[in-house]
């Protein structure tokens, strides 16, 4: 939920492990102090981390500098949280070091930790150094499909994929985005766009691949870039990708598996066979053909985009209702599933029904026989990969997160705030899910439908 | 009104064994052919009319083929769309792509791009009203969209189209094949091309910057946690319409205004 992420940065890290490696030798100077005996005490360990430029910490305790998943999230601290709860704020700025009657100086290394943790965030926030090309010798154009607005994993694979042709001359990319009136939520220079074209006419949005053919051929033609990329997407990025290859006359390569400026992989043959070949004009890319940029920022300039024209032959007529009763769970868009929680199937089934969402389940509920089996979620169930999954009432046991390691969205409503599907969720909702369904059931009728 | 609906089909190839057999999106493309109420259904091949994997098709219940005659892995695009240019149908359908060679999916744009007809990709339904085509598109996540166009059209059936019948052997049997001798142009860029086994790659789990090996093993045994909203204490109303709200901002689903 939160749009501010704090970002990893090297340089940041580097700088708190030379500081910690100080501090280290200024906390080693007490401890080489005098014994009883006369003999100089030795802290081994202490040196050591001197040494090594690392901190004396064991490395569980590491302030870990900040975050550390794939999308960059901020890690959580929950000792400050329940402090927070508590209103008990956690020492901020480092106290001074008191010195105790034996002279010695006594340090707190829980209050330096969490000081240290604080800086290195505000550094690394403050100072996420935003990488600029200024004079590319060549561009690169990728064209991400975008889909609710958001990049998705592919997208940022292609834009990657890019970024590595654009690295390997000194080019830059040019991410192309048909963004909708609403714009993008997802930072494309954190993505690894140098520059963008925005799209932002409603005309581009739903299903409009003549349009946007006709937009990417005009950037094409005012930018001359030397590859175009997309995420080969069957009815989105491919289809697109597809127009404008003809319309330029270029022998696209599809299902691409690896890219390099001078030799890229393809799959054929029903997917038995890689080609090699030299690069074409236009790359249809395949998911995880390159890594994604992490932990870095670009500039994402703007540039005008070019006006482009094309009368549509193929009109769109809006999604078609379908009962997402019907849907296999694998394929589901929406999934609310129950849990042990769930104890009023009544109302479970008519949330999920206002909702339009297909229902799921745990393991326990299925044994049960509260859903059929095919609905169980999970490790011995359906890995599912709808939009969203709204849990309710399910503890988020490893087995049931295995079977959701895909979803983007998730919602939890638990009655225990410290359970793993809490953790897990983007937008959790701490109470009695009893009271909670008839509510939600409720709005959906209300909002939705309009009764 | 009988309504000439041209299928464009290929030899596939089983994925595990590797045999000669009906390629799968095209076996779809001929089943939404044979739906259509009043399609004269016309099944045509480049390539081999010895191929014994071709009769799969006629035993579908279309009972002739014709096959333009040419070398393997020459260029089928010229013939095809000559043959189409000739032919006139109202509906040319073929799979999303072939699964025996290059599988490009470019075919279908090519073609359409010769034959200057509007193309509609991956559509799992079509039906007629008059001159106009109503089609229904697959997309991820068993979500459709209803599109419409006027005729004639190339649309394109993917693998999450309804199944394809069974091939009937007497129907294969009697099905008769015409062969036309075309001239196609060998595929010249294909010949820099190399070739080997695909290569699997394992899938990613996670994409991380790690200073050390420690940070790595970190990074994917933790749990992911801590990106979140945490609501606590609220009413149900009003928690209600916090995730209410939340459904909305990601589109997941659609308020009435
Ligand atoms: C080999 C193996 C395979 C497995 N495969 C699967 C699988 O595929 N899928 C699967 O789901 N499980 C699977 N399991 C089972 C799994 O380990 C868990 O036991 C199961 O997922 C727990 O289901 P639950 O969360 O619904 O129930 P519980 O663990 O009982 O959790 C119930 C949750 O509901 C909350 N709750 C209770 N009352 C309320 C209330 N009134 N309001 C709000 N919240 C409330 C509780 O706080 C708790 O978090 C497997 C186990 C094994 C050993």
């Amino acid at each position: 939920m939160s749009e501010e992420r704090i970002r990893r940065d090297p340089r940041a890290e580097r700088e708190t492990r030379r500081a910690r490696a100080v501090e280290a030798e200024e906390a080693l100077a007490p401890a080489a102090s005098e014994s009883p005996s006369g003999r100089i005490r030795r802290d081994p360990r202490a040196e050591r981390a001197a040494r090594t430029g690392r901190a004396a910490e064991p490395v569980a305790a590491q302030p870990s500098a900040v975050p550390e998943s794939e999308s960059g999230r901020v890690r959580r601290d929950p000792r400050a949280e329940r402090a927070s709860r508590t209103g008990r704020a956690t020492p901020v700025a480092p106290q001074p070091a008191t010195p105790v009657p034996s002279g010695r100086v006594r340090r707190d290394p829980r209050v330096d930790r969490t000081a240290q943790r604080q800086a290195t965030a505000a550094r690394a926030e403050a100072a996420a150094p935003v990488k600029t090309v200024a004079d590319p010798k060549f561009l690169i154009l990728a064209v991400p499909d975008l889909e609710d607005a958001r990049l998705s994993s592919h997208d940022k694979d292609v834009i990657g994929a890019a970024r590595g042709l654009a690295d390997a001359g000194g080019g830059a990319v040019v991410v192309l985005a048909f963004t909708g009136p609403e714009g993008v939520k997802d930072g494309l220079g954190e993505a690894g766009a140098d520059r963008m074209l925005r799209f932002a006419d409603a005309s581009f949005a739903g299903y409009a691949p003549e349009r946007r053919a006709a937009a990417v051929l005009a950037a094409i033609q005012a930018l001359n870039p030397q590859h175009v990329l997309f995420p080969d997407t069957g009815v989105v990025g491919g289809d697109v990708g597809r127009r404008v290859a003809v319309a330029l006359g270029d022998r696209a390569a599809s299902n691409v598996q690896r890219v390099a400026p001078d030799r890229i992989t393809r799959r054929g043959r029903g997917g038995r066979a890689d080609f090699a070949l030299a690069p074409p004009r236009v790359l249809l890319v395949a998911a995880e053909a390159a890594d994604p940029v992490i932990d870095e920022r670009y500039e994402a300039r703007e540039l005008p985009a070019p006006r482009t024209e094309a009368v549509p032959r193929v009109k769109d007529r809006g999604l078609a209702a379908t009962d997402p009763a019907t849907v296999p769970m694998a394929e589901a868009d929406f999934i609310v599933s129950a849990g042990n929680g769930v104890h009023d199937w009544d109302a479970f089934h008519r949330v999920a029904a206002a909702l339009g969402a297909s229902e799921g389940g745990s393991r326990p509920v299925c044994d049960a026989g509260h859903l059929p089996r095919h609905r169980q979620v999970g490790a011995s169930g359906t890995l599912v990969e709808p939009r969203c999954y709204v849990a309710l009432g399910i503890a988020g046991a490893p087995q049931h997160l295995q079977g959701i390691s895909k979803v983007e969205r998730v919602v939890a409503i638990n009655a225990d705030a410290h359970c793993d599907m809490v953790k897990r969720a983007d937008l959790a909702v701490v109470g009695d899910v009893q009271a909670l369904m008839p509510a939600l059931e409720r709005i959906a009728k209300e909002r939705r439908h309009g009764n | 009104m009988a309504i000439d609906v041209a299928v464009l089909v290929s030899v596939g190839r089983h994925p595990v064994s590797g045999r000669a057999r009906r390629a799968d999106a095209d076996a779809r493309a001929v089943e939404l052919a044979l739906s259509i109420a009043g399609a004269n259904v016309r099944l045509i091949h480049a390539g081999d009319p010895g191929e014994p994997a071709l009769r799969d098709y006629l035993g579908m219940g279309a009972n002739t083929m014709t096959v333009l005659r040419m070398a393997p892995e020459a260029d089928p695009v010229l013939p095809l769309s000559a043959h189409l240019s000739s032919m006139r149908p109202q509906i040319v359908l073929m799979g999303t792509r072939a699964e025996g060679g290059e599988d490009s999916g470019l075919v279908p744009y090519l073609v359409a791009q010769a034959l200057e007809v509007p193309l509609v990709p991956g559509i799992v339904s079509l039906s007629l009203a008059g001159e106009r085509a109503e089609m229904l598109q697959g997309l991820p996540r068993g979500r459709r969209r209803s599109l419409a166009a006027s005729l004639p059209l190339v649309a394109t059936v993917p693998v999450m189209a309804p199944a394809p019948r069974m091939s009937a052997f007497g129907l294969a049997r009697r099905g008769t094949i015409e062969v036309k001798d075309v001239t196609a142009a060998a595929d010249e860029a294909r010949a820099a091309w190399t070739e080997g086994p695909a290569r699997r790659r394992p899938k990613r789990i996670k994409v991380m910057k790690a200073a050390s090996a420690a940070d790595r093993v970190r990074a994917v045994t933790e749990m992911a946690a801590g990106k979140g909203k945490v609501l606590q204490n609220l009413p149900p109303d009003e928690a209600a319409k916090a995730i209410f709200d939340y459904l909305v901002a990601e589109g997941i689903v659609q308020a009435k205004p």
